[in-house]
This record gives C-alpha cells, structure tokens and sequence, in this order.
C-alpha cells in the first residue's frame, strides 16, 4: 500500500486526543469497561468523538478540529462531562495519568477488534503493557513539505511538553523514580521513537514505499514515533505527552504546541538538522526522568540548561502568537505552574498525595475527582 | 453444650461429620476438591466445598434434620457475617442514584419474585404463613455465593457489578421483611400487636445503630493500620466478632448487622477500603465449612417431600427475576445478553436464606414442619446450580478474566 496523500487543513489548527483509564469505584483498579461505556455514550451527542482503545480498560476521546484554545476545552469539557455521567451510571469512574498506580498487567483484556487483536498477537505481552495512556495533538500543515519540516523543528520540543504533562510516576504498584514512566514502554516497541530525517513529502514517501515493500508495516498506524506525520488529517500528530490529570492541562499543553508551531513556521528561527537529534534520546530521557527539573543539551551550542528555564523562554518568545492565537488562558496555566513550589507537574502532585495518603486506591479516587473537576475534601 | 463436644473428643473413630475426625476429614476433602475443580474445569474452589456438602446430604450424613450443632452455628455465623460484611462494603449507593432504573430493577425484581413464589406456593396448596417464609427466601438471592464466585474467578464487569448489587439489596429487603414475619408470627392475639411491632423496631433500630457502630470502628483502625495486611485483617475478623456477639446477646439480626456495617462503611466516607477476600486464611476455613454445612443441610428424604413445590417455586423466582432484569436492561444500561447473564446469575439461594429459616424456625410453630421441606429442597436444588449458574452467567457475559491461566508457577 502507498502512502495516501497529504490531504488539506487549515494552519495550526488542533486536535486533541486523550486516552483515559476506566476504573472499578471499590477498590480503584483498572476494569474493562470500555463496551458498556460506549453503549451508554451512544446515546448522546458530543462535539468530540469517543472510541475503544488496544484494552478494554482504556478509552479514547477526540475533539474534531479546533482554531484555538477556547474551543479545545469547550469541547474537552463537553466530552469529560457526558464521559463522567455515563460512568456513573454503571458505577465506574474515570481519570487522567500516564499509567495506572498499581494495576497488574496481565489482568489486562485486549479490546475485541480484529485490528487490536492484530497487535495483541504480534506483539505479545507489550500489547497488554501498552495500557498506558497518553494525549495525541495534532497540528494542521498548510501542505505536507511544511508538515515535515515543522515535525523536525518541533524535535526540540519534545522534551518540553513530556515534562509539561508528565503523569505517571508509578507502574505496577512502584514509584518509578521517573516523572513519566509511561514513556518507558512506548519505546519497547520496534517502530518506536524519532521519525527519519527527511524534509520533503516526495522523499518521505519513497521511504514509506521501501518500508512498506518490506512488509513491516502497512499504514502510517504502524509507526508509533514521538511525532508522526497525519496525512489522512493533513496534520503532524505530536505524541509524547502523559494523559494530564485534568483536560484545562490537557488543552494547555495543547495550546502550547500550536503557539510553539505557529511561531516556528512563520518565522523559521532555525533550520531542523539532522544533528538536532544527537542529544534528542538524551534530552528526552531528562524530561522523562526528571521532569522540569530535567537538564537539556543544545546540540549545537553544547550549553546545559534546565526545561523549567528552556520552557520559560520559550513562553516569552510565543508571547505574540499566544495573543493572536487568542492561547493566553492556557499558557498562563503553565507560567503558573512553573513557579509551584512542589515541581509543577501533575507526576509532582501524585506523589505529594500519595506521600500524604499512604494509599494508592485512594490516590486514584483523587486522580477521578480532579479529572470530574470536583474538589478535593 | 458439654454433651455435644465430648463426643466431639471422646469418639474419633467414629466416621460422622459430627465427630472431630470426621469433621477434619471432611475439611481436607472439600479443600483438596476445591482444587481439584479449580485446576481441571476452572471452576470456583467453592464448588468443591458445595460438593463434598451435597454428598453428605446424599448419603444421609448431611445436617437434616438435627440441624447445626452449637459450635457449627457459631462457625456459620461468623463466616456469614464475614460474607455479608463483604458484600455490603461493596454496595455503592450513590450508584443507585446516578441510575434509578437499577433501583428501579431491585425493586421490582424482589417483589415480582416474592409475589410470583407467593401464588405458586399458594397454588400447591401450601398454607399462607409457610407461602409468605418462602416468598420472602424467593426475593433473596445469596450475597456469599455471588461475591465468592466473582471474586474467585476474578470476574470484572457490569453482570458482575449488578449481580453483587442486586442481591446484597433484595437479601436486605427479604431480611426486613423476614424480621417482620417473625414478630408477626408470635402475636397471639390483638393486645400483642404493638408489643411485638415495638419489638421488631428495637430489632431495626439496634441493628443499624450496631452496624453503624462496627463501621465507624472498622474506618477509624483502617486509616491508622493498612488493611491489607494480615494482622490488621486479624483485628477487622475480631471486631466482626465482637459486633456478632453483640447482636446474639440483644437478640438484634446477626444477618443484618454485618451487612449494614459493610454498607454504612463503603458510603460513610468516600475513601476506598481494601481488605483481603473473606478476611485471609482464617476466614477462608470458615467459609469452606459454610459451603459445605450448606450443602449438606437436606436429606434424601426431605427432597421426596418437598422438591416438587420447591422447584415449581425456584422456577417462579426465575421468572419473575428475568422478567423485570431483561425488561428493565437497555435503558438501565446493559445490553440483552447481559441481562440474560445476569438474570443466570441471580439463582443462587444458600446460607442467607438458610439462617434466616433457621431463625424462622425457632419459633415454636406447627407450619415449621410444612416449611422446612420446601425450603431445604430448594436449597437442595440449588446447592450446586446457584453458583454454576453465577460462574456460567459470568462467563456468558465474558466477564472472568484469563489472564492468571498464562501464570507460571
């Protein structure tokens, strides 16, 4: 099969993807209630669109396409509520992070599909490991040689938003150390990872063309890079961050992205280079294992700073966009929670609660309670 | 009874249930089938324990018609106690709110069920006192067979969820109006109406308020002591025993002070509690020697006697059951086979019930004699089908979870 072409979107439009846990509301483990929550939801109309994920534990929502930040979180919020009364029907709840605090995963059922089932078979165990959960952005490419070139640009910010969203400090019933750990199984997987330096389409394709001749893979599904081309869409899909525990830091993320985007291809600040990913596992790693307190390398310079400084620079050099992209809400969410004393991200929070908790069920009821948007007692 | 437990040490040799040896003996066999079912047929251990039951009674060892022995009874309320304990705290009641149609299925299916055997009984010419026992054993469906099935096979799911809720609701119903049958039953004349009608209130109101009691203990030791470890467990099982004791000393409901408890701890507060499956291994023996005391509670004999009406009304039940659970199913928010799996699932009839007749029957009364074979043929019939038909149920619905088959020893 050859690679379909690059279809039309509007400019720095957004789309946000969010995988979410599905949990029992008796003990706060994962449970497979992805078929009955779809049932339920069936019934009621929403701008963003909901579907199964790899195992029934999971579910998907998706926004359609949104201009700006406003509308990201009027349909985040839309989705969220229908979700969390759905659940409540059939006694489950729901909530953000990047793993599940203890659920053992080979309790996990793989979602009845013939596509999930595919996967399940071919890749074993990782499949059911996979029961992780993260946020999908998607950005709209005036054409795809621009797609490209501001996927390779964005490489540098791959460790911005993965310290920004990260969620998942514990993995089966262990702190982790990491701030995302999630990340840690995504790249088990043999396509995973940074997608091949090439910055036009025509090229892109004739390398999507041998890859395919291969039989390795069949569609552009098949690679699970950190940012992924979208043709379908006519987006790039960034693909690294942490589901956040709340979708107000979802969209902020989001927001950022588009500012970040918007900023690098009117103004092309830089030309992406290959050499950009010398320190990228590196830099990654950083924000993966310690957050904003992460050190990152500039390949080129060779200068270490921190993602908390890098990303604060970064807010005043998109300062113009955020107003023209009318982001402001959401990137002030993120200036406040760089100056938190306790670290800023929501992986800081769950172990701030769970340090005062002692308790991990309990801890996941908070995670439910701050993803409904209720208030903590 | 002094009599009853020398025997108990004086005659080992003797093969009876009754005896010390024939008691550890049967304990052996009834764990050692457990296993043996669980490994060959996946089925719940518990089956193993309904088993070795079921033979007993077969070949007349069973407890029919001496009933418990007093140290057995003790055995039976504990371990019933711990089951309902379980069941309760696992009773979420806002759930109710968000989805009224569930409230709306619990209802109705209790008292179509209780209606339906009612008339069924009537029509085979049973009296009304032994018609109203057995609707009100009809409207209950055995939390203990229910909870220890899903928990074994590790089921997960809406049948699951709804086949938990369903029956600790319609065993808390059948235990009110249970209560009210009883008082009913010892008034002799008018003057007594209020005397016995004050009476059950003390019976409800010192239920809840003990219940209440063991509750807010269980929450203020779970959140200094992590439940889920065993000695924790240890003092959870004693202060289980000590509300027990309690209820035996006011005469309150040793049935429904565990399961207001359970209930009042999973809604007083919004932390999830966690303990081991029937409170470790010490529970776990107690509920093995419930299952099997259980099955052996009828004879041969009595099954001649009363499982024609027995079935007829165990029919009826299902009826009723599958008539409200399937028409109520879509827009309570499950699918037609699920409702059917659930409608399964809702068979099993076992210790609940059986203390509650037991209780029923310490009456002195001349319609216990016309009762007890109906009854103990119902649980006759259902001693092996109630849980098969929950672990069917569950499977039917693909709600039990394989994935510890693939574990390597």
């Amino acid at each position: 099969m050859s690679l379909e072409p690059f279809a039309r979107s509007a400019p720095f439009t957004l789309g946000v993807e969010l995988e979410l846990q599905i949990v029992n509301s008796h003990d706060y483990d994962l449970t497979p209630g992805a078929e009955d929550l779809l049932r339920v939801i069936a019934k009621r109309r929403t701008a963003a669109d909901v579907k199964p994920e790899i195992t029934s534990s999971m579910i998907e929502t998706s926004t359609g396409v949104c201009e700006n930040h406003g509308q990201v979180i009027a349909q985040l919020r839309e989705v969220r509520d229908a979700l969390v009364e759905s659940a409540e029907r059939l006694n489950l709840r729901l909530c953000g992070g990047g793993t599940h605090p203890f659920q053992d995963w080979s309790r996990r059922r793989i979602f009845d599909t013939q596509r999930f089932r595919k996967v399940s078979e071919l890749y074993g165990y990782l499949s059911k490991q996979f029961t992780v959960f993260g946020q999908h952005v998607h950005i709209g490419c005036p054409n795809p040689d621009d797609a490209l070139w501001l996927l390779h640009a964005l490489s540098r910010y791959v460790p911005h938003v993965i310290a920004l969203s990260a969620s998942s400090p514990y993995v089966q019933g262990y702190d982790t150390g990491f701030q995302s750990a999630r990340l840690n199984s995504v790249f088990a997987f043999p396509l995973a990872g940074r997608a091949p330096f090439m910055l036009s389409w025509d090229d892109f394709s004739i390398y999507f063309d041998k890859m395919s001749r291969t039989g390795v893979v069949k569609s552009m599904k098949d690679f699970y890079w950190d940012i992924r081309p979208k043709p379908e869409f006519g987006t790039i899909e960034v693909r690294v961050m942490d589901t956040p525990l709340t979708i107000e830091r979802a969209a902020a993320t989001a927001a950022y992205l588009q500012c970040v985007a918007r900023s690098l291809l009117t103004e092309k600040p830089f030309q992406p280079h290959e050499d950009d990913y010398l320190a990228y596992t590196y830099n990654r790693f950083q924000a993966c294992r310690f957050g904003l307190d992460g050190e990152v390398v500039d390949p080129l310079t060779a200068e270490h700073h921190t993602l908390r400084d890098v990303i604060r620079r970064t807010l005043r050099d998109i300062e113009g966009h955020a107003i023209d992209l009318r982001a402001d809400d959401g990137l002030n969410l993120i200036r406040e929670s760089l100056l938190d004393e306790d670290g800023g991200a929501d992986a800081s929070w769950l172990r701030a609660t769970q340090a005062q908790q002692q308790y991990l069920p309990e801890l996941v009821r908070r995670q439910c309670v701050r993803f409904e948007g209720g208030t903590l007692d | 009874m002094p009599e009853n437990l020398l025997s108990w040490i004086t005659l080992p040799w003797t093969l009876r249930p009754d005896t010390l040896l024939g008691a550890t003996l049967l304990l052996i066999l009834a764990a050692l089938l457990g296993e043996v079912v669980w490994r060959g047929l996946r089925w719940p251990r518990l089956m193993g324990y309904c088993i070795v039951g079921t033979v007993l009674a077969l070949s007349g060892g069973g407890l029919h018609p001496i009933g418990p022995p007093t140290a057995l009874r003790l055995a039976i309320d504990v371990a019933l106690s711990l089951l309902l304990f379980d069941a309760g705290s696992r009773l979420n009641l806002r759930w109710l709110r968000s989805n009224s149609l569930l409230l709306a299925t619990s209802l109705a299916e209790s008292v179509l069920s209780a209606v339906a055997v009612y008339f069924v009984a009537r029509m085979f010419n049973a009296p009304m006192v032994v018609s109203l026992a057995l609707a009100i054993v009809g409207m209950s469906v055995s939390p203990g067979v229910v909870l220890r099935v899903v928990s074994e096979c590790h089921a997960a799911g809406q049948v699951s969820e709804r086949v938990m809720a369903l029956s600790t609701l319609n065993t808390l119903y059948a235990l009110l109006a249970g209560r009210l049958l009883h008082g009913w039953l010892q008034v002799d004349s008018a003057d007594e109406v209020w005397g016995e009608m004050a009476r059950a209130l003390f019976s409800f109101c010192g239920s809840f308020l003990l219940g209440a009691a063991l509750a807010i203990a269980v929450a203020v030791i779970a959140r200094r002591l992590d439940l889920r470890n065993e000695n924790s467990t240890m003092l959870l099982l004693g202060f289980v025993l000590l509300a027990l004791v309690i209820a035996k000393t006011l005469q309150l409901s040793t049935l429904l002070v565990p399961l207001v408890a359970g209930i009042w701890l999973r809604n007083g507060s919004a932390r999830p509690w966690v303990w081991p499956r029937h409170f470790g291994t010490a529970g776990g023996v107690l509920v093995l020697v419930l299952f099997v005391a259980v099955g052996s509670a009828w004879s041969p004999a009595i099954v001649m006697e009363g499982g024609k009406l027995a079935a007829a009304v165990l029919l009826a039940r299902f009826a009723a059951k599958t008539l409200v659970v399937v028409s109520l199913a879509r827009p309570s928010g499950v699918s037609l086979r699920q409702a059917l799996a659930l409608s399964v699932s809702l068979l099993p009839l076992s210790a609940t019930a059986w203390v509650m007749m037991l209780d029923l029957a310490a009456v002195p009364s001349p319609w216990v004699r016309e009762l007890m074979p109906a009854f103990l043929s119902a649980l006759a019939w259902m001693a092996l089908l109630g849980p098969l038909a929950v672990l069917y149920g569950l499977r039917y619905a693909r709600e039990i979870d394989t994935g510890e088959m693939g574990r390597l020893k």
